[in-house]
């Protein structure tokens, strides 16, 4: 199958060959799976099961799977201790991460939760448009501020006050 | 002639002011963001599926069904103007698609692609019509053991023949099946890894991780790596979007060919539409080889037509084995399961007693959908490529201000927006580090029924698991399974010889 040579996305199902950091960037998922099997039979563990339970208990299935993490996991790991190191895929004009976007908006949106009680939707996810926009660098703040305070009135006009849906008001708190 | 009469009431249902709005306003929406570059139709499904919840079932599918096939359309677009594909079911039409339009030929592809979809998803709709009640008459006879037999056929198809990497695709799988198990336990009623937080009493919500992983995890990954690849200039599509009479017979076949190799695979839990696409990509070809002027390679029409119908083919499918069987067969598929289970409707062989209005509305909103579709491309599919004008960053900070509102609409606290966040942030590393994400969605819709069936399995026959693979209707199923599995060994092999 092809696909290697498209650079935007084939979102669900396909994925890019990425090279940042060698081994290390191989061993983040498998550390992610065991740490998600490490939760789960830790949970089995301490579950209380209500008394009376049949054999397939609760805990039955959730072990089938921690155990399938487990072991796809060490498999992940042996396979990125195997693979060469420097891999010869794409042309080489160097896909990296780019950690200050990623920091823009992961702590933007992290932000964002934090404040949205607070700042209510309409300021709250006008500054989240905005740090959104900064982690595509865009550097126009005041007019990415103008274009997020827009698009956050519509959206609370639209779903809020149209549709029905429940958007918090926050400190601008007016009665609708 | 019941059926007939039933989808007439459908059509009666359906064909209010209304839902014909809510129809177009979904064939709207799905293409545009299917047109959208980077942007798939799975991702357009999970963005709507918040909102919708605010709208009554009916007019809610009916919107859904337009923004499915809308957005199958705006993935196949992209590909032919651009040679990228929204989504790995419109890889097969754009290697002649996109070599149609670099020779010119642009508007005729658009065209091709549109005829193409309308004949397969037609096709595919009067199929699912008289299949759908028998199908879910015979699943009736399903107790738990065939019900694990069919959960774990989804689980072996999508996680291993659809993907390149049988490993990435089960370890995606499992960690689907492992959210799934958060909560309260619907068996014993014991608390299950929450941790003693209410909040995770209910579990984590299904649209949460969908919308995280489909449309927060990909806003990351283009932040901070895709956009740093240089794009690809966009081919202008001139001339009149239509074919002359030859280029209609040159097509007609192919695309009558692509609809039937399409139309098992939408029963056939196999993972979606991309290995029908790329099987009749392959026919094609093939039979184009014996020809006296080969066309392949040059941008030829069948190479497009047949992919196309195919793809559409298989997808109408999908949709009855979903609304008979209660079965996804790919993540598009997954997330209109949750969209009923948010409406505390089942689909399954007693949807078609319980809600029969809402079933034939919606299966003739398909047919309304298909007319539309082609009413809004064959004459305005340029006009879509207008919509990449729109500056990137506030493209994605619009897109990531909607998850954020559906989310928080949908449960009203904060908590669900860091169960967004994080679950976004494993999205992207999985996205990154090519791990597939459809198995993660279809092994947490799918994990409850695999658990309850298997439990319940077990315990009527007091915990003897070998139950399982003593009914015929299982062991079919199983069966089939192999041979599927097989078959894509083979194939891959070829591929590889190739």
């Amino acid at each position: 199958m092809s696909g290697q040579n498209n650079p935007t996305a084939l979102s669900a199902t396909y994925g890019k060959k990425l090279r940042f950091g060698g081994l290390a960037k191989n061993l983040i998922m498998p550390a992610v799976l065991l740490a998600f099997a490490a939760y789960l039979a830790i949970g089995i563990v301490t579950m209380t099961v209500p008394e009376g339970t049949s054999f397939p208990g609760p805990g039955f299935f959730p072990g089938l799977i921690a155990t399938g993490l487990a072991i796809f996991a060490v498999l992940l790991i042996v396979r990125a201790f195997r693979a060469p190191h420097a891999e010869a895929t794409g042309d080489g004009s160097g896909e990296k991460v780019d950690w200050a976007s990623l920091a823009w908006i992961v702590v933007g949106f992290g932000a964002f939760i934090a404040l949205l009680p607070v700042l209510g939707w309409i300021i709250g996810a006008a500054l989240l448009f905005w740090a959104i926009a900064r982690g595509f660098g865009e550097h126009r703040h005041i007019r990415s501020l103008v274009i997020g305070l827009t698009a956050s009135s519509l959206v609370y006009i639209a779903f809020d006050m149209a549709l029905g849906m429940s958007l918090p008001s926050g400190i601008l708190g007016w009665e609708f | 002639m019941d059926t007939l009469q039933l989808l007439g009431d459908g059509f009666v249902g359906a064909l209010s002011l209304q839902n014909l709005l809510w129809v177009l306003i979904g064939c709207v929406l799905g293409t545009a963001v299917g047109v959208l570059p980077g942007l798939g139709s799975s991702m357009a499904v999970a963005l709507l599926l918040p909102v919708t919840f605010a709208l009554d079932p009916t007019a809610a599918f009916i919107m859904f069904s337009g923004v499915y096939f809308g957005g199958l359309f705006g993935d196949s677009t992209m590909g032919i103007l651009m040679n990228t594909p929204g989504q790995a079911s419109a890889i097969a039409s754009t290697f002649e698609g996109h070599k149609m339009a670099l020779d010119g030929r642009a508007a005729k592809a658009l065209a091709t692609a549109a005829i193409g979809a309308f004949i397969g998803g037609f096709i595919a709709s009067i199929c699912v019509v008289f299949l759908a009640p028998v199908l879910a008459d015979f699943s009736t006879k399903f107790g738990p053991a065939e019900f694990f037999a069919l959960a774990v056929f989804a689980f072996a198809a999508t996680s291993t023949v659809v993907t390149d990497d049988t490993v990435k695709g089960l370890a995606s799988l499992f960690l689907g099946l492992g959210i799934a198990v958060i909560g309260i336990d619907g068996v014993s009623g014991a608390q299950r890894f929450t941790m003693g937080s209410p909040y995770l009493f209910d579990g984590i919500s299904l649209v949460t991780v969908t919308v995280a992983v489909l449309a927060l995890g990909e806003v990351i990954y283009v932040a901070c790596m895709e956009r740093h690849i240089v794009g690809k200039a966009i081919v202008r599509p001139k001339g009149r979007p239509w074919l002359s009479k030859s280029e209609m017979r040159e097509a007609l076949p192919a695309w009558l060919r692509g609809t039937a190799i399409g139309l098992p695979f939408g029963v056939v839990p196999a993972g979606g539409s991309e290995i029908p696409t790329f099987l009749a990509y392959g026919v094609e070809k093939r039979l184009d080889a014996r020809r006296k002027d080969p066309q392949f390679g040059k941008g030829a029409i069948r190479g497009l037509a047949a992919p196309e119908a195919a793809g559409n083919s298989t997808t109408g499918m999908a949709m009855g084995a979903l609304l008979s069987l209660g079965l996804p067969i790919s993540a598009t598929a997954a997330i209109m399961l949750a969209a009923f289970q948010q409406y505390g409707l089942q689909p399954g062989p007693l949807l078609f007693d319980r809600a029969p209005d809402l079933v034939w509305s919606l299966l003739a909103s398909f047919f309304i959908a298909m007319v539309v579709l082609l009413i809004l491309n064959l004459p305005f599919a340029m006009l879509w490529a207008k919509l990449l004008l729109i500056p990137r960053p506030y493209l994605y900070a619009g897109i990531t201000m909607f998850c954020a509102m559906g989310i928080y609409a949908s449960s009203g606290s904060t908590f669900d927006l860091a169960m967004l966040l994080g679950v976004g942030i494993v999205g992207f590393l999985m996205r990154a580090l090519d791990f597939p994400l459809a198995p993660l969605i279809i092994g947490m819709v799918l994990g409850p029924l695999a658990e309850t069936s298997l439990r319940d399995a077990a315990m009527s026959a007091n915990g003897d698991f070998s139950v399982l693979v003593q009914s015929p209707i299982a062991l079919t199923l199983y069966g089939v399974l192999l041979v599927v599995l097989g078959f894509s060994v083979v194939s891959r092999l070829r591929a590889r010889r190739a």
